[in-house]
């Protein structure tokens, strides 16, 4: 069973075209880079993957099985999303602390996770001062609590400063290479290129390529190809 | 459903909108039952003196504002910070956030609805004391419960506008001026109509008396403001919770 399966998915608001008959797997155990330029369907894609936007057509499914039926979508999926939002006025810490209640798990995850991403010193901060690269670690804090077997990022680098960068490549390799699932959405086609063993290629809303990339595969050069 | 209810009552600790809010519900009673000890000495038109002695301590009522818009601002404040997505992440069935919300918002505003009628029997047993007047009737005891059930159900009334209404400034304006002012109105002017609506309902159940007619038993008006509460739930259910979160 893939992790995650999308089938003939298709998505129109109002009569813009967003994803049409879009099909493709991600492979357990795999980091698959998902790209295409701007207005390609990405965004909508993954959120028709996570639930929080219904398809026109066709399905995208967890290991089988609809997100929105997943018994504990916490401890399967972990998502971090396009400028994830957080309420200003509340701490990293109670940010955290509310969604471990909601997803009903151990009180010692939101500890665990505030460290896995290096927030520890400003964890009872409020957000609302909180940089750009900080509420990306925040978010994928929250994605972690549930320690899931999938990890799905929406253009994670977004506003990372050439440290946090690194910090996020190297966490995503670490956490493939544990055995895990990782389908990341990028514009970085040279920073996902060192750590992706598969990407998914789509434009205007269609698939354009699929598959595993080998050490010899020319990324961008691909791209171009497949997208122009 | 249980660590959900418990996450909505951290978060709404954590919050420092609710605490202001919330400390703003005594006195704001307290300012309208003292009002309505100094009114007592203009002309009654012709309501009995017991019934406004009662009146006096149905201004516990008051704090409903203070719930109706921790209600509002709990729900619709999840679309506005775009919260909801984790929300529905963590909950894909959307309606138990809803259920969850309700419930904690239930539980706020019951006791901000207890403190406030707690004062306002203080400060009524008090001011109508000094004033010279009888400090108590035996209907005193059921005019507060009623009151501080219906500024509960005020909360969740704002809850399910806060769901219905995804615009936060939309779902606010609508809860004040439908519900503070263009249903009031009405309820005063149109009272045959009036007892049907939900002001008219939660007065009732407060037994705050209408001059101008007759309004329904307490319970019967109690049941009635639930089921709008209800009502206004069921429709955010059908037609705003299962829209796309983009």
């Amino acid at each position: 069973m893939s992790a995650i399966s999308v089938t003939r998915l298709g998505k129109s608001f109002g009569g813009v075209r967003a994803v049409d008959d879009l099909s493709f797997t991600v492979e357990r155990e795999t980091l698959t880079a998902f790209v295409g330029p701007n207005g390609a369907g990405k965004t909508t894609t993954l959120r028709m993957i996570l639930g929080l936007v219904t398809p026109t057509e066709g399905s995208a499914t967890i290991g089988g099985e609809h997100y929105r039926d997943l018994e504990r979508p916490a401890c399967a999926v972990g998502a971090v999303l396009e400028s994830s939002a957080f309420h200003p006025a509340l701490s990293a810490r109670t940010h955290l602390e509310a969604l471990r209640l909601a997803a009903g798990l151990e009180p010692g995850r939101v500890e665990q996770v505030l460290e896995q991403v290096g927030l520890i010193a400003s964890a009872d901060r409020r957000v609302r001062g909180f940089s750009l690269g900080m509420r990306q670690r925040l978010a994928l804090a929250s994605a972690l609590l549930g320690d899931p077997e999938i990890l799905v990022l929406d253009e994670p680098a977004n506003g990372l400063d050439p440290a946090g960068m690194r910090w996020l490549r190297d966490f995503l390799r670490a956490y493939a290479q544990r055995g895990r699932t990782v389908l990341v959405s990028t514009h970085v086609l040279a920073e996902i290129r060192q750590i992706a063993d598969h990407v998914i290629i789509v434009r205007a809303g269609r698939l354009a390529w699929q598959g595993p990339l080998s050490p010899e595969t020319d990324l961008e050069e691909l791209y171009m190809e497949v997208t122009s | 459903m249980n660590g959900l209810i418990r996450a909505e009552l951290l978060k709404a600790r954590a919050s420092r909108t609710t605490w202001i809010l919330a400390a703003l519900a005594p006195p704001l009673c307290v300012a309208w039952a003292g009002l309505m000890v100094f009114l007592m000495g203009m002309d009654s038109g012709g309501v009995p003196p017991d019934a406004r002695i009662e009146n006096v301590y149905s201004m516990a009522q008051q704090a409903y504002v203070v719930t109706l818009l921790l209600g509002v601002l709990g729900m619709a404040g999840e679309n506005r910070h775009q919260t909801i997505t984790w929300q529905f992440l963590v909950t894909p069935r959307r309606s138990r956030v809803v259920t969850a919300k309700l419930a904690a918002y239930g539980i706020v505003g019951l006791l901000i609805a207890t403190v406030s009628a707690l004062v306002t029997l203080v400060a009524g047993l008090i001011t109508l004391g000094l004033a010279g007047y009888p400090a108590w009737s035996p209907g005193v005891p059921a005019v507060l419960l009623g009151s501080a059930l219906g500024v509960a159900l005020y909360g969740l009334l704002g809850v399910g506008l806060g769901a219905l209404i995804r615009n936060q400034v939309a779902a606010v304006a609508v809860a004040l001026l439908w519900f503070m002012y263009a249903d009031y109105l009405l309820v005063s002017f149109l009272p045959e109509l009036g007892r049907w609506l939900p002001t008219g309902a939660a007065r009732a159940l407060s037994g705050m008396p209408l001059r101008t007619g007759e309004l329904l038993p307490a319970w019967a008006g109690g049941m009635l403001f639930a089921g709008y509460v209800a009502v206004i739930v069921l429709a955010a259910r059908a037609l705003t919770l299962r829209r796309d979160i983009t």
